[in-house]
């Protein structure tokens, strides 16, 4: 029933306990995702940017856009950790249980990714920096440099050479009268050039010979390069060459072709005469020669190659600052990520732990509601399941406990119930005979309070000394002889008085018990004591009316003839005797007479009580009774006058005229007898109570019982005698059977009558009628005297 | 000829402001005054072209809205150092708001200064045609001339990011001369 309860309430918080566990596992899942999917584009983000670092890559362009949106991912990888180690840190501050050990094991993890992080960086770093500054030095600059000044002055050669040669040429030309096609064409094989051109001054093709022959307008020298030939004799130039490293830069398909020009005046001599002999008709010889295409790549190589040589020495700031930055970044973003999957693998590490310990730490608290356990297959989860497990075996063991508890504590108050309630003593000993338990039942058996007295002995308790000694004697006899197949002793006693002593009208305050002792576990001692003195009672008066009623026979058989005789003995010898001896004679014949009378009253006494017949129960009238039986005792042939009260209201009550009249006349006579004895005592302080008798009727509606009173004014009952009254032969008269109140005693019982004998207390005349047990009571400073006895009768009405 | 208080965040400036509409187009002649900063001589003599790029936006005045952009205009003029044969080198590219699209014009020059000249001078730039432009409106220019740092090697750019020295540049709001 407990362990229902128990169940049913339990349900619902492990419902509840099963919903937040699955609330939680969503969260971590969703954690977990969240942090894989960032590392993972953290991961592609600094691959990117590591990609972008090379020069010639096509990410160049987008590297930085790339750096902020790394570095917006740190940021957000730092506020999350940072939002981690705040939860942390309030757990921890809360005294939130675990969270220690996770902040441990966070914190190794974090170690263990942040130390070689911080080696490998330091490395590169270093790494970076030194092969950065490797890639410059002073050699290859010079190399560079040498190399291009070697292109340029074999250029320079090679231009200044045509010039020397082309001036020659036109020197010589200047000596040939007439120059054609033909003077030209020996010219250009002789120099080796592409296109020999002779101008006028004018700008005018005179004459050409190679591969300009075929071009309608050749490209003329302008007027500068005209005048600077004027002046200088003859110039030289290179031409496409920027074009061609433009192009090289580019990496064109076709370079152009590389040329060098030579302009030469020719000076006409004085002394020819010709077409062309003007004095101011100067004339210029250009020879064009292509530069060698080896020489010319090579040149445009060592160019290029220097250009970027430059381009880098000047941005190596930048670059370097570009790697350490790209480094830097993805040491953080690596270490963050590090430290973040520490925070969800260590949680997720320690999460079996932790349900375990905080299931431990509820079970020392006493808290054996089922327990959490993890589904997962390693050995951490089958502890947890195993601990759940445990916790309920162990819960179910308690609430057998708990439940076999309860029904012991319901059969031990049961037991302590009917053992309250047990009319017998139980008293429970120790080895020692120390009283262990007693129940009430004791207290009244023994007349001694013994639960007062636990854990002495009983022959402690001062009345009952004997007695204990004796049920100790007992116990050792019982167990010196335990091998024996006796399983218990049994003993009567008595209890106060004088053992043996018993009298009829004595003062007898003994009480029979029937001591019982048996053997409990643990040495304990079992005595049942049950009080017999009633049952002792019966029997006593049973046994004493078997006694009577066979001495009665045998006592009134010889009764008559004795009276017979006596009385003819008289009349026989009456006259034939002397005065004296008749006198005599008639004295002892009436004593022998009047002694013989008596016995048989005696013995019909006797008998009367042994057979008193059943009683024929019919409607009366107890007034009618009453005063019937009072007309034999009216006033002339009375020895004490009685007064009588009757109730005109009392309702006719079941009765046995016959047996009440007797009843009546009893106690009539007890009260007569008592009256007559108290003023007859002569006791100097009851010589002021004149001898009365009074008899009551009282009708009590509300109990509907009539109730009969007889009261005397006599000496009043003995405590003694009060408690055996109705017994039969205890009585206060020197005379008296002992019967009368035996047979009152005996009809009431019949009736259903309710019987009480009392003492009529001084102060308590009124109102003492229903208190039977006068000898007890104390009113205040005045001891009420006893002023004499009252017999009060209660029938129930029809 | 209205001419705006100049930027003061360099010494570059625009001289000779002329800003001529004709039924034909608009043309502008300008000269630049800059000096260039030692480290970018020195960058140029150590091969490294330099981009000048002069833009300029025709907007048509509306008193209703915004105004409207009615022509676009770019011009990057190159200039390099030949290391081989020691001469100076520009290629000028004009184009309609995107580069590289227009015709380009190569000149070499022995010295330095004279190169420069021919950066700082722009000569009757056409910068809208006769047809985007409504005679009867009133129109304003846009004009920015600065050295496009974006041509430059990508690691020179991280390194000069922020640097005075490199920053060459000028914007003036123009209007037409009244005919």
């Amino acid at each position: 029933m407990k362990a229902q309860q128990n169940s049913m309430i339990n349900a619902p918080t492990g419902e509840e306990a099963r919903q937040s566990a699955k609330r939680s596992r969503n969260l971590r899942w969703g954690v977990i995702i969240g942090a894989v999917a960032m590392l993972a584009a953290a991961s592609v983000l600094v691959f990117l940017l590591a990609l972008a670092t090379n020069n010639q890559n096509r990410f160049e362009q987008y590297y930085e856009r790339l750096l902020y949106l790394n570095i917006g991912v740190g940021v957000v990888f730092v506020l999350v950790i940072g939002w981690a180690v705040w939860r942390l840190v309030s757990r921890l501050r809360r005294g939130k249980f675990g969270s220690r050990l996770l902040l441990k094991l966070a914190a190794i993890f974090a170690l263990v990714g942040f130390v070689p992080g911080v080696l490998i960086y330091t490395v590169s770093y270093q790494f970076v920096s030194r092969s950065i500054e490797s890639w410059f030095n002073v050699k290859v600059e010079g190399a560079l440099d040498a190399g291009l000044n070697l292109g340029r002055s074999t250029m320079e050669s090679l231009s200044s050479s045509l010039a020397g040669k082309t001036q020659a040429a036109a020197q010589q030309l200047g000596e040939t009268a007439l120059i054609g096609p033909l003077t030209l064409e020996r010219l250009r094989e002789q120099l080796d050039a592409a296109d020999v051109v002779l101008w006028s001054a004018q700008g005018q093709v005179i004459a050409s010979a190679g591969a300009s022959r075929f071009v309608l307008s050749p490209e003329r020298p302008n007027s500068t390069q005209l005048r600077q030939a004027r002046g200088a004799r003859v110039i030289s130039q290179i031409e496409g060459l920027d074009e061609a490293a433009e192009k090289a830069g580019e990496k064109a398909a076709n370079p152009t072709v590389v040329r060098i020009k030579a302009l030469a005046m020719v000076s006409t001599s004085m002394g020819q005469l010709g077409i062309g002999s003007l004095g101011s008709d100067a004339r210029f010889l250009q020879v064009t020669q292509a530069v060698p295409s080896g020489l010319l790549a090579n040149a445009l190589a060592v160019q290029e190659a220097d250009k970027e040589y430059q381009q880098r020495a000047l941005a190596r700031e930048g670059l370097r600052s570009m790697y350490l930055a790209t480094l830097t970044l993805s040491l953080f973003l690596t270490m963050f990520g590090a430290v973040l999957l520490a925070a969800v693998l260590g949680n997720q590490l320690v999460r079996p732990l932790l349900v375990l310990a905080d299931g431990v730490a509820q079970v020392a608290a006493g808290d054996l509601r089922p327990k959490f356990a993890l589904q997962t297959r390693d050995e951490l989860g089958g502890l947890t399941r195993s601990f759940a497990q445990m916790t309920q075996q162990l819960s179910d063991a308690r609430t057998q406990l708990q439940s076999s508890l309860g029904e012991l504590d319901a059969s031990r108050s049961n037991l302590q119930t009917i053992l309250d309630n047990l009319t017998a003593a139980v008293i429970v000993l120790d080895s020692e005979g120390r009283i262990v338990q007693a129940n009430p039942g004791a207290t009244r058996v023994l007349h001694a309070p013994l639960a007062a007295h636990i854990g002495q002995t009983l022959q402690g308790i001062a009345s009952l000394q004997d007695f204990g000694t004796n049920v100790d004697a007992q116990f050792r006899e019982f167990f010196g002889e335990r091998n024996t197949h006796v399983d218990h002793w049994q003993h009567s006693f008595e209890l106060g008085g004088q053992t043996g002593l018993q009298s009829f009208a004595g003062n007898d305050t003994t009480t029979s018990i029937i001591a019982r002792g048996a053997a409990l576990p643990d040495g304990l001692r079992l005595l049942v004591l049950d009080d017999i003195t009633e049952v002792v009672s019966a029997q006593r008066s049973r046994a004493w009316g078997e006694v009577a009623r066979r001495l009665a026979h045998e006592i009134k058989n010889p009764l008559t003839p004795i009276q017979l005789s006596a009385e003819r003995l008289e009349m026989k010898l009456l006259a034939k005797l002397t005065a004296p001896d008749d006198a005599l004679l008639k004295r002892s014949v009436k004593t022998i007479v009047d002694q013989v009378d008596a016995m048989k009253r005696l013995v019909n006494e006797f008998r009367d009580y042994a057979r008193l017949p059943s009683a024929d129960l019919k409607p009366l009238d107890i007034n009618t009774l009453v005063q019937d039986v009072l007309s034999l005792y009216a006033p002339e042939n009375a020895i004490v006058p009685i007064t009588s009260t009757l109730d005109a209201a009392c309702l006719p009550i079941l009765g046995d005229a016959q047996q009440l009249r007797q009843v009546i006349h009893n106690l009539l006579q007890n009260a007569q007898d008592a009256s007559l004895t108290a003023s007859n005592g002569l006791l100097a302080e009851h010589s002021d109570r004149s001898p009365h008798v009074e008899i009551i009727t009282r009708f009590n509606p509300s109990s509907s019982r009539v109730r009969l009173i007889i009261r005397d004014a006599g000496t009043g009952f003995a405590p003694h005698v009060l408690q055996r009254a109705f017994e039969p032969y205890v009585t206060t008269k020197s005379r008296g059977t002992g019967l009368g109140l035996a047979v009152v005693k005996k009809i009431a019982d019949e009736h259903n009558a309710r019987i009480e004998l009392s003492n009529v207390m001084s102060s308590l005349l009124e109102t003492s009628e229903s208190n039977s047990q006068g000898v007890t009571q104390n009113v205040g400073d005045s001891i009420p005297q006893i002023i004499g006895a009252q017999v009060s009768l209660s029938f129930p009405v029809v | 000829m209205i001419i705006l208080p100049a930027h003061a965040q360099s010494a570059t400036d625009v001289n000779n402001v002329r800003l001529e509409q004709t039924p034909e187009g608009m043309y502008l002649s300008a000269t630049m005054r800059f000096e260039l900063p030692g480290a970018v001589e020195e960058a140029l003599l150590k091969g490294i072209p330099m981009t000048f790029l002069a833009e300029a936006q025709v907007l048509r005045d509306r008193w209703y809205w915004y105004d409207k952009n009615v022509a676009w205009a770019t011009r990057s003029v190159r200039l390099s150092f030949q290391p081989l044969t020691r001469r100076w080198r520009i290629s000028v590219n004009a184009g309609n708001g995107e580069l590289n699209t227009g015709t380009s014009l190569a000149q070499s020059f022995d010295q330095l200064p004279e190169a420069l000249a021919a950066v700082r001078r722009l000569s009757r730039w056409k910068i809208a045609e006769g047809s985007e432009i409504d005679q009867d409106a009133r129109h304003s220019v846009d004009f920015r001339f600065r050295l496009d740092t974006s041509q430059l090697p990508r690691p020179m750019q991280i390194g000069i990011t922020g640097n005075a020295d490199w920053n060459i540049s000028v914007q003036r709001n123009l209007r037409p001369e009244a005919r």
